[in-house]
């Protein structure tokens, strides 16, 4: 006999069935609650910082799992154009604002809500520069990261055996120095150059590192006007000294050459004494060469700066978690452990440095600058990109052509072309100055 | 009525083949053309018809033109080592090797052919660096300077042409054999008879016999230069201190017009002037063919 407290058949296998029900619902529910979000970086260096904000962000949203997929800055780009046409981007995408401008026209990121929008704007956390680059026609799209901005790096070690004390003060120091650092062989041609100069590469870099030094002579590669159009303008004295620099210490002086190792891996490798990058170099250095004698300083007059944001794509509860992210990411102890670990400079206002600054005194240049310092930024215009790669394809041409290192009219010619074309670019897309 | 119905059963056999062909294939080709005559910028919805517009504009493109001569120069260059390398190498291997050792020098001839482009370039990455190199280490066994293979402009384009000859090797030696093995024995007989050499024999019967090999084999080789892109871009390419403008390539040009510059128009313009040279090539090759078919 079945006691009164025992239940039937029955009710065992209701029982049962409402325990089975009940397990499958809370499955589900536990399914719908977790949540993954990607993160698309164009710089492979970003990734353990990405992971690094997801890991800290595990006690506030522990079913948030966040997938990051950081390619080399081509790439990405290639993957954004198909990605986010197509709607299949990640929902948090790190992107220069020059290059954001053209997603941003066709409305594929989205509006930041409104206590985004709000930090953003408020003074305290970013200056009006960083703010408006995550801006398109005054309201707020993404969250400013970080940005890249150049200094010199030069071998303590080299200048030491040169008799050098103090790094390059002006342009003119530049070559001098160049000269006195250049390590030869029996035969006179350079092993190590005095200063490596980017000569070569894939395209948008040589155009660039040559806008900065002719930014050292008072003159830019596009300039914009009160209407906001733009023109080049540099077929002139200044961007004549520009490129006379380069070819007289190619050709003249022979400091470098085209062939020789370049950029950061020959100043890790000592293969070079100068040269000018971004901070990222910093933390590559303490990786790759962490015996290297080395010290950083500001230019003469002043450095590019690309502003890095963090956009965001999707929609519902995904894009939350994606601004959540964001926010997180400009957490300042998340942006002090990215400059601390990956050497990028953060956008945020009112961070405290000077405990890694201790630590590693060449992030200084980048941190620390006259007041008379001046920055410039590429242009967030369309064909920026085409402007660069087209420029930097006569760049190389030039500066591979010995006949032009002592013809004044010949370099002329050449800074004319390169305006030129640059103009017709402008006028094509409807953005030349007149 | 039995011939009707046998011509609807082949047509509906191969109705599903040529329904896929027509949709991976035919479409692309097609859109592409389209495409060529509008003006995108890939993101906005908008494709202006543009006419010819972005070809007049292709006539006056500096980078296009260095892509172009870089392009062409690759597909030559590989073929003019490709073909006789290929043809020497099969007749050592149907002549001169035992019939157990020539599967192993077959099979080690052809796998390049079949690994993939990324690692395989990367291999050779290595293979070409100036200070780490092996081949720089090979040449200085006889006194010669280590050369800057991936950072000269001259030698870089070198290193692609040298990658894609090892590349495209395997597959014309394979399709020499089976040229070598059709030739008829009883005419190398009868010039053996009449005092022939080995290499007289190669140079006036082998040579001439496998005219038809030889010009598939080009096709195919020019086809595959001409749609260079992945060694160029592993090897020299878009890598800091590396000589991208020298080694840039058409496949190259047109995937930075499309996804940098947003030009997808403008690069399906340089699409179709690819297509068409490779089919003014081909033609020409093939013209080549039916001369030899009517002799």
């Amino acid at each position: 006999m079945n006691s009164v407290f025992e239940p039937s058949r029955g009710a065992r296998l209701k029982t049962l069935r409402v325990a089975l029900l009940g397990g499958a619902a809370l499955a589900m529910a536990g399914a719908a609650s977790a949540q993954e979000i990607r993160v698309w970086s164009g710089y492979p260096e970003l990734a353990p910082f990405y992971e690094h904000v997801a890991e800290g962000m595990k006690a506030e949203y522990p079913d948030l799992s966040v997938r990051v997929e950081a390619i080399a800055l081509r790439e990405h780009e290639k993957r954004l154009a198909l990605g986010l046409t197509s709607g299949e981007a990640a929902e948090v995408i790190e992107l220069g604002t020059s290059t954001a401008t053209r997603y941003l026209e066709n409305e594929l990121f989205n509006v930041a809500p409104d206590d985004v929008a709000a930090f953003v704007q408020d003074p305290a956390n970013f200056n009006d520069f960083f703010r408006d680059s995550a801006s398109y026609e005054g309201t707020v799209y993404g969250l400013p990261l970080f940005r890249g901005q150049s200094a010199l790096y030069y071998n303590t070690e080299m200048f030491e055996a040169a008799g050098l004390t103090e790094p390059p003060a002006d342009m003119a120091d530049y070559t001098s120095y160049a000269e006195q650092l250049t390590q030869r062989d029996a035969a006179g041609a350079p092993t190590v150059s005095g200063w490596s100069l980017r000569l070569s590469g894939g395209g948008q870099g040589i155009a660039e590192k040559f806008w900065i030094n002719m930014f050292q002579y008072g003159e830019n590669l596009v300039e914009q006007n009160e209407a906001g159009l733009w023109r080049a303008d540099f077929a002139n004295e200044q961007g004549r000294a520009a490129l006379k620099q380069y070819l007289e210490n190619v050709h003249t002086l022979k400091t470098v050459t085209v062939e020789m190792p370049a950029d950061a891996e020959a100043f890790e490798r000592e293969q070079t004494a100068m040269f000018i990058r971004e901070s990222w170099v910093i933390g590559d250095i303490a990786a790759k060469a962490p015996d290297l004698s080395y010290a950083t300083a500001t230019l003469p007059r002043g450095s590019i700066v690309a502003p890095v944001s963090l956009w965001i794509s999707g929609e519902g509860e995904k894009a939350d978690a994606a601004w959540a992210f964001a926010q997180a990411a400009n957490d300042p102890e998340n942006l002090l452990w990215l400059l601390d670990n990956v050497g990028w400079l953060p956008n945020r206002s009112g961070l405290d440095y000077s405990a890694i600054l201790e630590a590693k005194p060449a992030l200084a240049a980048f941190v620390d600058y006259p007041d008379t310092y001046e920055f410039f930024s590429l242009p967030n215009i369309g064909p920026v990109e085409e402007i660069l790669t087209r420029t930097a394809a006569r760049l190389t041409e030039a500066f591979a052509n010995p006949a032009l290192a002592a013809d004044d009219a010949a370099i002329d010619a050449v800074l004319v072309g390169m305006q030129d074309e640059i103009n017709g670019l402008l006028q094509r897309e409807g953005l030349l100055a007149e | 009525m039995l011939r009707r119905k046998r011509w609807l059963f082949a047509m509906l056999a191969i109705l599903p083949t040529l329904a896929i062909f027509a949709w991976l294939r035919m479409f692309p080709i097609v859109e592409t053309l389209r495409l060529s005559l509008h003006k995108w910028d890939i993101l906005s919805k908008n494709k202006p018809f543009i006419g010819l517009a972005n070809f007049q504009e292709l006539m006056g493109d500096r980078l296009f033109h260095e892509a172009l001569l870089n392009t062409t120069i690759i597909a030559f260059g590989v073929l003019a080592i490709t073909i006789p390398t290929a043809m020497v190498l099969a007749a050592l291997i149907h002549y001169r090797t035992r019939s157990r050792a020539s599967g192993f020098y077959e099979t080690a001839i052809f796998l390049p052919h079949v690994v993939s482009l990324v690692p395989a370039a990367m291999a050779w990455k290595w293979i070409f660096d100036a200070r780490l190199g092996p081949l720089n280490a090979l040449l200085s066994f006889f006194g010669i300077q280590p050369q800057a293979w991936l950072f000269d402009p001259t030698l870089s384009i070198i290193s692609v042409i040298v990658l894609c000859s090892w590349q495209a090797l395997g597959y014309a030696v394979l399709i020499y054999l089976v040229g070598f093995k059709s030739l008829p024995v009883s005419l190398y007989e009868a010039a053996k008879l009449d005092g022939a050499s080995g290499t007289q024999s190669f140079w006036f019967l082998s040579i001439p016999m496998l005219k038809p090999i030889t010009l598939y084999v080009s096709v195919v080789t020019l086809v595959s230069g001409f749609n260079v892109y992945a060694q160029a871009f592993v090897l020299a390419s878009d890598a800091q201190g590396a000589p991208g403008r020298q080694v840039r390539v058409l496949v190259l040009d047109m995937l930075e017009n499309s996804f940098r510059n947003y030009r997808v128009g403008y690069a399906a313009s340089e699409a179709v002037v690819l297509l068409l040279i490779v089919l003014v090539l081909t033609l020409i090759q093939f013209s080549l063919l039916r001369e030899r078919g009517r002799a």
